[in-house]
């Protein structure tokens, strides 16, 4: 019996471990689609340094800096279920699988962001991280823009190749001391801890070891209670012989080594580490953004978002009104981590979380001039990112319709639009 | 029966007492004793993890968590629990003013062991960010105010306030370096605050810190010291449930098993 229930667990083992593939993802399509493309809008998001592989990694050392920048829009269409519709406090941050990489700086709207910041929908967020390459491995990175009350959302991801080389994490200190933040102080602490322990283990060792009875007799544990039961709980035992006055004279030396201890480690630290502040949290609202004072160049109001599955294909219709005073042209739509160019508009794809989109007229739409736009889309990119809201609770279809005139002046135009699927059975 | 009567039958039972504390049992030798302490300090030091971990979880674990408000409060009253009962089982069984001393050198290694496998090793966060807190030099002194005392009232208010102070004192040496001022990103921060944003914890978005964020009832900024009387004060309620944990979830049950078989 025992055999087969050994065997059975050995292979339930066998099974778990030769089906399990590494952890290489943060989550972010188990998020609905419709949320992820009502809450944030990942706008240009490149990253640069090192050089890319065969394989479309970043390859980069340990120590060796890279950046990530790009664009976040709080999206107008923020729902009511998170953050009870309404998102105050947000943090852009890194989503990879630890601290495989570590951040050196993070500018958000020109200014350095160590912590929190103050939100409002409808916002941009700019942001610029500097990191360096810290573990070596094959790690995925994410920008991540976390919404209090809501959770964390995440923007397109990398793969990094961090290859093995020496290393530190600098940081500067009050008086202009350089120190690794991998290692500092650690001995000061492992030192500490030990010498506490280590008091711990003479006072355990007393009442177990080396403490004798009144009669000189090995300390007893385990048969006490014939004692201990049959004297009041307010009564040391000492008049019975279970403990003496030698333990009475030992505790004291212990606690007075300890409290010596403490004494020595207070003035230490004391004179060693004069300037002590503590922890700072950082909130403000960032500056805004070119992006949030530009010109409004399209009013847009959406017909209709068809899914065709057959075709795999999405076909959005769109009214759109230009409202500036030289013509425009649709360059993007932009929903959640994906960005679909209209190459007739002079951009171009990269990377994969980038495709192109069909339009239908092409061409650019005169002043005061509306036109209905029909956008193709490749349903195939929704479906690897799982952002086709097929079966959830909510079938909208939102994002961001970028035109651009021929300065080269930009704006986008929210749009919310019931998705009407065409199922097929 | 007369007084005499009495006084003999007491001083009978006092020689019957002093003979068992030195009685050489035939089947129940020193290692029995061994097998107790070596066994116990896995579950003892698992029970006082977990109980910090449920209450003071965050505030043990990184260093821009380990603030003067919050973490003086929360961590002595969650480390104190399991050693009030530790201390009330071990007085009562054996007389020994152990229970707080031995459940702080169990909780250590395992916590420090856990610490440097999980969060060192598995994940490669640099321990100097991720050290647990210790508890031993506190535990030491209330098992003193125990001995001396030799009262759990007592110990309840002098040895939870010789406790919470005295993990103050013994942790905040550790911090201390990490609460030098920086330069960092345009801004002057701690060094435990650089770590928090450098190592990354991509769940755990900053905002979810629970530290010092200032208030108008700062008693002329000395909030420092009114966070660790009330430490020591929520330390003394922690310390009765920790008794209560001893005496109805492990002595009683173990007394109403007895009287049945």
């Amino acid at each position: 019996m025992m055999k087969r229930l050994a065997a059975l667990l050995l292979l339930g083992m066998a099974t778990t471990v030769a089906f399990a593939s590494p952890a290489s993802a943060h989550g972010e399509k188990s998020q609905e689609a419709f949320l992820r493309m009502r809450t944030i809008g990942w706008t240009d998001v490149v990253f640069s340094g090192g050089h890319k592989d065969a394989n479309g990694d970043i390859v980069i050392a340990q120590g060796e800096k890279f950046t990530i920048k790009g664009v976040a829009k709080l999206m107008n269409t923020w729902p009511d279920t998170l953050a009870k519709g309404l998102p105050r406090i947000g943090y852009l941050n890194i989503a990879t699988q630890g601290p495989c990489v570590a951040l050196l700086e993070r500018k958000i709207n020109g200014i350095s962001t160590p912590d929190r910041i103050e939100i409002t929908k409808g916002n941009y967020y700019q942001f610029e991280d500097t990191l360096m390459g810290r573990r070596v491995g094959r790690w995925h990175v994410h920008p991540t823009f976390a919404v209090k009350g809501a959770g964390t959302l995440l923007g397109p991801g990398q793969w990094f190749r961090v290859t093995p080389h020496a290393f530190s994490t600098p940081a500067t200190l009050y008086n202009g001391k350089t120190i690794n933040l991998e290692n500092y102080h650690l001995v000061s602490v492992w030192t500490l801890q030990v010498i506490g322990f280590l008091l711990g283990l003479i006072w355990i060792f007393w009442w177990t070891w080396w403490g004798k009875t009144a009669k000189g007799n090995p300390r007893r544990t385990v048969t006490n209670p014939a004692v201990t039961l049959a004297i009041p709980l307010n009564d040391d035992g000492l008049a019975v012989g279970l403990n003496t006055k030698k333990d009475h004279r030992v505790v004291n030396i212990i606690a007075l080594a300890t409290a010596l201890f403490l004494l020595i480690g207070w003035i230490w630290q004391a004179s060693a580490f004069p300037v002590k502040i503590p922890q700072q949290v950082v909130e403000y609202e960032p500056p805004k953004t070119n992006l949030d004072a530009a010109p409004t160049l399209a009013e847009v109001d959406a017909r209709s978002a068809k899914y065709d599955y057959q075709a795999k294909l999405l076909r959005l219709e769109i009214d759109a009104k230009n409202v500036s005073s030289n013509p425009i042209e649709l360059s993007q739509f932009v929903t959640s981590t994906l960005t679909f160019d209209n190459r007739s508009s002079g951009t171009t794809p990269s990377g994969p979380y980038q495709d192109t989109l069909k339009l239908a007229p092409t061409g650019t739409i005169q002043p005061g001039q509306t036109t209905t736009l029909t956008i193709d889309l490749p349903g195939s990119r929704f479906d690897e990112e799982h952002l086709l809201p097929k079966g959830e609770s909510q079938l909208t279809i939102s994002g961001l319709l970028v035109f651009k005139d021929a300065a080269g002046n930009k704006s986008s135009a929210e749009i919310e639009e019931p998705l009407q699927p065409h199922y097929t059975s | 029966m007369t007084t005499t009567e009495e006084q003999l039958e007491q001083a009978q039972q006092f020689e019957r007492l002093k003979a068992l504390v030195d009685k050489q049992y035939r089947w129940i030798d020193r290692k029995w004793d061994a097998v107790f302490w070596v066994s116990a300090a896995f579950i003892v030091g698992a029970a006082c993890d977990i109980t910090k971990l449920l209450f003071a979880g965050d505030w043990d674990f990184w260093t821009d968590w380990k603030d003067r408000i919050w973490w003086p409060i929360l961590t002595p009253f969650a480390l104190v629990i399991i050693g009030s009962a530790l201390q009330y089982i071990q007085w009562l069984a054996w007389r020994f003013p152990t229970g707080m001393t031995y459940t702080a050198i169990c909780l250590w290694p395992l916590a420090t062991l856990g610490r440097w496998l999980q969060w060192g090793n598995f994940v490669h966060y640099p321990m100097n960010f991720v050290w647990p807190t210790t508890m031993v030099p506190a535990g030491i002194f209330a098992d003193w105010v125990l001995f001396k005392t030799k009262s759990f009232i007592l110990t309840s208010v002098i040895g939870s306030a010789v406790f919470a102070f005295g993990w103050w004192v013994s942790n905040y040496m550790m911090i201390a370096p990490y609460l030098q001022p920086a330069q960092w990103m345009d801004r002057i921060l701690t060094v435990a605050d650089i770590q928090g944003i450098t190592f990354i914890h991509s769940q755990t978005p900053e905002y979810l810190r629970i530290v010092e964020h200032g208030t108008l009832r700062s008693f002329l900024g000395e909030t420092q010291y009114v966070a660790i009387v009330f430490g020591a004060t929520v330390t003394i309620a922690g310390y009765w449930i920790g008794q209560f944990i001893g005496r109805m979830l492990a002595i009683w049950p173990i007394g109403r098993f007895m009287k049945k078989w």
